[in-house]
């Protein structure tokens, strides 16, 4: 599995620093001190899934300064009952779905391919849309079977090759939002940048892979 | 480098992150109001009782969200 630039993981790891230790949220809901949304969300989701954090998180983790009200998340389709594990872990540790409070009835959007979505209690934004892929997803198999890891501080998590995330957000995405994602993420990781691979996978996305 | 368009100002902004890292502290500021802005809005609109989750999905539905 790749790793980001030693340079750009000195910025991400400052970053972290910073976004780890959230304040105690004065409400008695929402963010606890104990570590951020994501970071949360993840810890329960590696305990049954594999995962690829895609879009406007790495950007952003990567001091993107815009604002997002999701996080993408892509996760291999499950059966029901693996589902059932994952949807009660997420509901019985802090988050609600935005489709329905039973595990059954949202395994059908999983199932149909759709994405769901988890926020925690009583909160709406930032939300994660979790969304589910199957060897059908083409662009998005092809970049969950070649993750790259971000450390920050003591959080490890998986995102794209930076390539394809530049690439992706390019060729196929192609929205302003998304044009200046993938500007800041070339500029930002230019130094680790392989221009031959970035090439080939927008050659590639072109023709659908 | 000559600022001029949005584009302009997102490389060199890029281009001065990576130079001075403590501009992170900045983007954490501007993420973090957004997060407090929003969360405060639709606490205001959707309330904090047991009837969050009602409130929450009507709303959702209303924008075709779910």
């Amino acid at each position: 599995m790749g790793e980001l630039s030693i340079r750009a993981y000195r910025c991400i790891s400052d970053y972290e620093r910073l976004l780890g230790k959230r304040r105690r949220h004065t409400s008695s809901q929402g963010y606890d001190g104990s570590g951020h949304f994501v970071k949360k969300f993840l810890d329960i989701l590696k305990r049954h899934s594999d995962y690829l954090v895609v879009s406007g998180y790495v950007s952003i983790c990567s001091g993107r300064a815009r604002g997002t009200e999701d996080v993408d998340i892509l996760f291999p389709v499950m059966s029901r009952e693996k589902f059932e594990m994952l949807f009660k872990d997420l509901t019985n540790n802090g988050f609600w779905c935005y489709q329905g409070d039973d595990h059954a009835g949202v395994h059908r959007y999983v199932k149909d391919m759709d994405s769901v979505r988890f926020a925690l209690k009583k909160e709406m934004f930032p939300n994660i849309e979790l969304i589910p892929i199957d060897e059908s997803r083409k662009a998005q198999h092809f970049e969950f079977s070649r993750p790259q890891k971000i450390r920050i501080n003591d959080f490890e998590f998986k995102v794209p090759e930076i390539e394809f995330e530049i690439a992706y957000k390019e060729t196929v995405l192609g929205s302003e939002k998304d044009m200046e994602d993938a500007m800041h993420l070339r500029v930002f990781f230019s130094s680790g940048i392989d221009e031959d691979k970035l090439k080939k996978y927008k050659s590639m996305l072109r023709r659908g892979l | 480098m000559k600022t001029k368009t949005r584009m302009d100002y997102i490389k060199l902004y890029a281009e001065k992150l990576k130079e001075d890292n403590s501009l992170f502290r900045q983007q954490k500021m501007l993420i973090e109001s957004q997060l407090q802005s929003s969360s405060q809005i639709f606490r205001s609109m959707l309330g904090d009782g047991d009837d969050f989750k009602q409130r929450a999905r009507a709303y959702l539905r209303k924008v075709r969200m779910i």
